[in-house]
């Protein structure tokens, strides 16, 4: 099975470290070794390679259906205790008993089809309070041009109206997911029957090639949300009100340009692209106008975007 | 002394007890079809204050739907509840003194709108003008507690309005309820507005406008492909049968194809993976213009039965619409809370029949095509989806022929549809199953990862036959 280079995504890496810093906002009100880790982590595991550097007491699970991609799985394996499985998240769920320690589930979907989203609230209505689940969907308005129909027939059940055709920009597409999973968490814990809402904690649009739209939330007692929103209410990243996702688009520095734009940051400016653009003296995109933009977008991810660099074996 | 010679024999109490009277009724109704109920009343009032002969009767009625976690609104400008009729719009049932009402309505029970309000909220606020007549009534929680006192308390209102309507105000929402209106607002306004957009489509279409939380709902018709090009054989209509009863129910059937059959490739996939959340296939049933049963494709609707198979996704295509139209609601194939149809009905029985004809016709066509539906989607897109009003109208122009052996003699239109031609014996099918990693792999070397699986099969064929005449 063809995978793209997952491990040389950076607007994905960014994605990932803002995942460890929820989970490191998550730990000031919870213990993390009772939780356990679950993920599609792909041929090369990157995120469990991540997790266990920052969290090497937590038990961690992967999912993956394809054999050959879970026989590389294991070759690439990035600690002793995870648990590689091979077996699609619908096969998983169907078997799965969860116990009363909560979880950390990242269902990491490269597409975007109904199950994806039967799944997420199947989960939803499944694991404990105080479990933390990031949904991962494909994020591309062009698969959908001249073709509403076919999203009206998969996506009814969970469209905020069912009539409306899907929105044409990658912005307001990731908008409309994110309001079809607000739907479907409202469907999987309905307050007049459970005390647990979905409460979004992060929600972000991106395109390392192709769209991708990612939404991050905690499974919380509806009477403990003051304190839940406390912890991420300072959180530049936060999204907690299903408002507009967050766009993350860096752009692609050499390790002597970020070391040049580094030393000024965090800027307080209200314009930091503008200021990094003057520090570094060039473009880097096609004009001004984009270049301050990709500029921005550095300013705001910089602490989250890895250096990729060549190493020797 | 014997003490049962004491006992005095008075008469015994047995006028209804008002808190258990109320919370009966609203028991066995679900939220949504509660205010669908309050959605019906606002309509009725326009079919009151309508032409209904004319194309759009119901333009410029509308009504508003509004609610958030403390309160529920409905506002309407269709007419409002004239003075005259206070003793039976706001009775708990509809006394048998009661006024006929206007043709076409759906009110029969004199219960809808009293058993929404008090499944929300503990204090409830009626406003109307009609007319000259204008005035407001209260139901309080001190009202609803107080089991001698059945008399509601009236206020009279000056110029509240602009134009004759009603608006019904319900606040101490009941947590449940409110819990619904607020934090799960979202599932709940998609919900109602998916309801409101195929259960009303009719009447939408005919131009009553409805709005949820300031949404506009749009309405979602089922179209059935009409082929109206001359060739009158061969050509993919739907089966359509009418007739009126001797008791003036007017019924008008149509069933057919709304999209070309699928695919084996689609059958298989959408089998696989559950990829449809919803599909508007199967029967829907319209009472007055109310659509009371929507993409129904179970045995009520004859699925299953004499010779109709089962519901399957290669019948994904198939899609009726049966209409019933009566001056007198009770004469009507429907449950109480009109979101259901009476399967005991002897009418809707017979109907059924009929229902069960028509779709055996597309049901057998499928099966035929089977394997070929390439073929097949040229026929079925030589026609144009049309409305089920378009149909009506089509009918006027088409041969409908006499029934003979039906309950009641009607009309209908057994379509010719076309057949596959019978393989020439020099050509043989052949068929296979691969891995569908390998399918794409080999779709790839084609130069076109899009290609369907048969395809990719019909190109290996070809390039190996090519080699093997070398």
């Amino acid at each position: 099975m063809k995978h793209p280079a997952y491990h040389l995504r950076p607007n994905k890496a960014v994605d990932r470290i803002a995942m460890v810093e929820a989970i490191r906002r998550l730990e000031r009100l919870v213990d993390l070794k009772d939780y356990t880790y679950y993920g599609l982590g792909g041929p090369y595991l990157e995120e469990y390679r991540l997790l266990y550097e920052y969290y090497p007491e937590m038990k961690y699970v992967s999912l993956e259906k394809d054999f050959e991609t879970y026989k590389r799985q294991q070759f690439h394996k990035p600690c002793k205790i995870l648990d590689l499985k091979n077996l699609d998240v619908g096969s998983f769920l169907t078997e799965w008993q969860p116990n009363d320690k909560s979880v950390i589930f990242w269902l990491d979907y490269p597409d975007l089809e109904y199950p994806n989203f039967a799944e997420f609230i199947t989960l939803l209505g499944m694991i404990p309070e105080k479990s933390m689940v990031k949904i991962t969907l494909r994020c591309e308005p062009t698969d959908y041009f001249n073709k509403a129909d076919e999203f009206r027939n998969k996506f009814q059940s969970v469209m905020p109206e069912g009539s409306e055709d899907p929105p044409a920009t990658i912005s307001e597409f990731a908008y409309f997911l994110q309001r079809m999973l607000q739907i479907s968490a409202e469907q999987a814990l309905p307050a007049s029957v459970t005390p647990c809402v979905f409460q979004p904690v992060a929600s972000f649009y991106y395109a390392d090639g192709v769209g991708i739209f990612t939404l991050t939330g905690l499974v919380w007692p509806r009477t403990e949300l003051p304190n839940l929103k406390k912890i991420f209410k300072n959180w530049r990243l936060q999204n907690l009100d299903w408002s507009y996702p967050k766009k993350i688009d860096v752009p692609i520095l050499s390790t002597k340009e970020r070391l040049r734009l580094e030393c000024r940051l965090p800027c307080k400016s209200k314009t930091p692209g503008k200021t990094l653009r003057i520090a570094l003296g060039y473009l880097i995109d096609e004009d001004i106008a984009s270049t301050e933009s990709k500029l921005e977008q550095y300013a705001h991810y910089h602490r989250q975007f890895p250096y990729f660099m060549r190493a020797v074996p | 002394m014997n003490p049962i010679s004491q006992i005095k024999y008075v008469p015994l109490e047995a006028s209804p007890v008002k808190s258990f009277f109320v919370s009966m009724l609203t028991r066995d109704i679900r939220l949504e079809d509660a205010i669908l109920d309050l959605l019906d009343n606002s309509v009725d009032g326009a079919i009151r204050n309508s032409n209904r002969e004319i194309d759009k009767p119901y333009a410029n009625k509308h009504a508003e739907i509004d609610f958030c976690g403390n309160s529920f609104t409905i506002s309407d400008n269709c007419g409002g509840i004239p003075w005259s009729l206070h003793n039976y719009a706001f009775r708990l049932g509809k006394a048998s003194d009661s006024p006929q009402d206007v043709p076409g309505t759906v009110g029969t029970y004199g219960i809808g709108m009293k058993r929404a309000m008090f499944k929300m909220g503990g204090h409830c606020l009626i406003s109307t003008r009609s007319g000259s007549d204008e005035y407001s009534i209260e139901i309080s929680p001190e009202w609803l507690a107080n089991e001698k006192d059945w008399k509601l308390p009236v206020q009279p209102v000056k110029r509240s309005r602009d134009e004759d309507g009603t608006t019904i105000f319900v606040t101490d929402l009941y947590p449940g309820i409110a819990k619904r209106f607020d934090e799960d607002s979202k599932a709940f306004t998609s919900e109602l507005i998916k309801l409101v957009s195929t259960h009303y489509a009719f009447i939408i279409d005919k131009g009553f406008e409805v709005s949820i939380n300031g949404i506009h709902v749009k309405p979602r018709p089922t179209k059935l492909i009409f082929d109206t090009g001359t060739d009158i054989k061969n050509s993919v209509k739907p089966y359509i049968y009418k007739t009126k009863t001797s008791d003036g129910v007017e019924v008008f059937l149509a069933v057919g194809f709304t999209r070309p059959i699928p695919s084996q490739n689609e059958i298989l996939n959408g089998q696989e993976a559950n990829r449809y959340s919803s599909m508007d296939a199967g029967w829907t049933v319209l009472c007055n213009d109310r659509a009371v049963l929507y993409a129904d494709r179970s045995e009520l609707t004859g699925w299953g039965e004499a010779n109709v198979p089962r519901y399957h996704t290669q019948f994904i295509a198939i899609s009726g619409i049966v209409e019933f139209r009566s001056d007198d609601p009770s004469k009507l194939p429907t449950t109480t809370t009109k979101r259901g149809v009476d399967a005991s009905s002897p009418l809707f029985l017979q109907v059924k029949n009929k229902m069960r004809e028509g779709m055996r016709l597309f049901t057998d066509y499928t099966n035929k095509w089977k394997g070929r539906e390439d073929e097949s989607k040229e026929q079925i897109l030589k026609g144009v989806p049309l409305s089920f009003a378009q149909v009506k109208i089509q009918s006027e122009s088409i041969r409908m022929n006499p029934t003979l052996r039906t309950f009641t003699r009607g009309e209908q239109f057994v379509p010719n549809l076309p057949l596959p031609k019978i393989l020439e014996p020099a050509k043989r099918r052949i068929s296979f199953i691969r891995e569908s990693k390998d399918i794409s792999n080999l779709a790839e070397y084609f130069g076109n990862s899009d290609m369907e699986p048969y395809e990719v099969g019909g190109q290996c064929f070809d390039l190996l036959l090519k080699e093997a005449r070398r």
